[in-house]
């Protein structure tokens, strides 16, 4: 499991973002120590940084400089800050990715997954779900199922991703569409009714019944 | 300065030497000199005391046809009295010793004044960038522990992070040219993070996008052209129409440049207001009446497009559409007019 440090003074913020990352499967590992940031990045070895660049003693700007010394643990900058010369002098000094507040959790969560993956390509990643007899394959945009398989679109591909996330609570219409324009896919009510019932048409190709249910009023569960 | 409004200055010197000049004759009249002695006095008087008058003239009209010129050609005009020279006629020195103080007193205010806005604005930086850190505190507790209020939480915070950001581009629109960076951006990526950030005001709306072959690059600072293109699509949200309300997005290819569009199919703008919406202040009899318009948006959008060398204009049907068109110009103009 990936170990994620969060560097950041606002207690509360720094708590959330901790329950964000535990529930997406990351361990978080926060410290209140801002003195000696350095030394704690050495003794527990992060697998990633997120770097607040205003805190109390050095700024995150110098704490990084201090880390690069030792080492090339990636590290996101996540800043209220948000002028250009921030972003270059973040960059510049190591950083490897510049996030500002207030931040889409999606986009932060995506972030810190494509430089997980891109540093560390030999822990094994999450390419395919299993649910029920069901694989759901992210990297090929197939599902497959008793040797059948089946390909699936953008869009039906992230909307069967989100529910399977969530496998085992109802979805509500809303969250899925939320998810969706995470990813720049602009849909509407319209479009997601029909995305819909084109994946329950492919389950039932492939000889699936029933896999998606709908709550009447409250939205899906898989 | 006309020689007529010397003349006019000098009056009570011409009056007096015609004085002295008419008491002499009568005193060498009457001392018994010939009429031709006398006249001769006269016209040498005449002569010597207009060429005075030429000279001093001349003097004059010389030095303040240069400051006239200086001051023409000067960019703060308010400078003028640190590079007037001293006039070489002493019934002026008072006056430049008098503008030199005024003026110096002058820029002491100005710079005071200059030095308080600077403080404000930083004052105003740093405390949206404070702000900012209990507003991602908001967000993240309400998305990790999602209730059923948690969505109009997150949509009104949606709303106050817009405020924020709007302050924070007013307090930087001034020195626009300290913080941007022109270069190569995907016009499609900009749209995409607008969308992005206001996606609960479209799915809550219930607004369609319509997004067609924006996959193109310009030359633009992407931070400014997102707060361009986030005011224009979050007016087309407030002025939407109540039915099948859509935001169209697309580009069109002319002759120097590129023009992206952005249209909705709203309540418009009606054709005596068309021309005042880039005004600051100005809200329109429908943002006074529905909507709590500031007058800023549009205003700032104007503002900044002027700085970053791109054009915005509007165009509108009352009750069926508004445009706004955003103009990248292309090639060398956009390296001599962007950057």
């Amino acid at each position: 499991m990936f170990n994620i440090m969060i560097v950041e003074d606002n207690q509360q913020l720094q708590n959330e973002i901790a329950s964000l990352l535990v529930r997406n499967g990351y361990s978080a590992l926060k410290t209140n120590e801002f003195n000696n940031i350095p030394k704690i990045v050495k003794e527990s070895r992060p697998h990633l940084i997120l770097l607040d660049i205003n805190l109390p003693y050095d700024d995150g700007l110098k704490i990084c400089t201090e880390i690069r010394s030792f080492s090339t643990v990636p590290i996101i900058f996540v800043t209220s800050k948000n002028t250009n010369v921030d972003e270059l002098m973040s960059i510049t000094l190591g950083g490897d990715d510049f996030i500002t507040k207030p931040y889409n959790t999606q986009i932060l969560l995506a972030r810190i997954n494509s430089l997980l993956k891109r540093v560390y390509p030999n822990e094994k990643s999450v390419d395919v779900i299993e649910y029920n007899s069901i694989k759901l394959n992210i990297l090929s945009s197939k599902i497959e199922h008793n040797d059948q398989e089946i390909e699936l679109t953008k869009n039906e591909l992230k909307i069967l991703h989100y529910l399977l996330i969530n496998k085992g609570k109802i979805v509500s219409r809303v969250d899925i569409m939320e998810y969706l324009w995470d990813s720049s896919l602009f849909v509407n009510d319209n479009t997601l009714t029909v995305n819909i019932t084109r994946i329950r048409n492919k389950f039932e190709s492939i000889g699936v019944k029933d896999f998606i249910k709908t709550k009447r009023g409250q939205g899906y569960i898989v | 300065m006309s020689l007529g409004d010397y003349l006019r200055g000098r009056i009570n010197i011409i009056f007096l030497n015609l004085v002295s000049l008419i008491t002499l004759s009568i005193f060498l009249f009457s001392v018994g000199n010939t009429l031709d002695t006398i006249l001769t006095v006269i016209i040498t008087w005449i002569i010597v005391f207009i060429m005075f008058l030429i000279y001093e003239y001349r003097k004059r009209k010389l030095y303040f046809d240069d400051i006239l010129r200086t001051v023409e050609r000067l960019d703060k005009k308010y400078l003028i009295s640190e590079i007037i020279d001293l006039p070489s006629f002493s019934d002026a020195v008072p006056y430049y010793t008098l503008m030199k103080k005024a003026s110096k007193s002058m820029l002491e205010e100005i710079n005071k004044i200059k030095t308080q806005r600077k403080d404000y604005n930083e004052y105003i930086e740093q405390w949206i960038h404070e702000v900012k850190t209990p507003i991602s505190s908001i967000k993240l507790i309400e998305e990790n522990n999602k209730t059923k209020t948690s969505r109009a939480v997150l949509e009104e915070l949606e709303n106050i992070d817009r405020f924020v950001e709007q302050a924070l581009f007013y307090a930087r629109s001034e020195e626009v040219e300290k913080d941007y960076l022109v270069k190569e951006i995907s016009l499609e990526h900009c749209v995409n993070q607008v969308l992005i950030r206001n996606k609960r005001m479209f799915i809550s709306n219930n607004i369609d996008i319509e997004i067609a072959n924006i996959n193109i690059n310009v030359y633009c600072d992407s931070k400014w052209l997102e707060f361009i293109i986030n005011q224009i699509i979050v007016n087309s949200v407030k002025y939407r129409r109540s039915e099948f309300p859509i935001v169209k997005i697309y580009i069109k290819h002319i002759n120097n440049g590129i023009q992206l569009i952005i249209e909705d199919n709203g309540i418009g703008i009606p054709d005596n207001e068309i021309n005042r919406v880039f005004k600051k202040g100005f809200t329109g009899n429908k943002g006074r009446l529905n909507h709590k318009s500031t007058g800023i948006g549009l205003y700032l959008c104007k503002k900044l497009c002027v700085k970053l060398g791109l054009l915005i204009t509007a165009e509108s049907k009352e009750n069926l559409y508004t445009k706004i068109v955003i103009t990248f110009p292309k090639g060398n103009f956009c390296n001599l007019g962007a950057v």
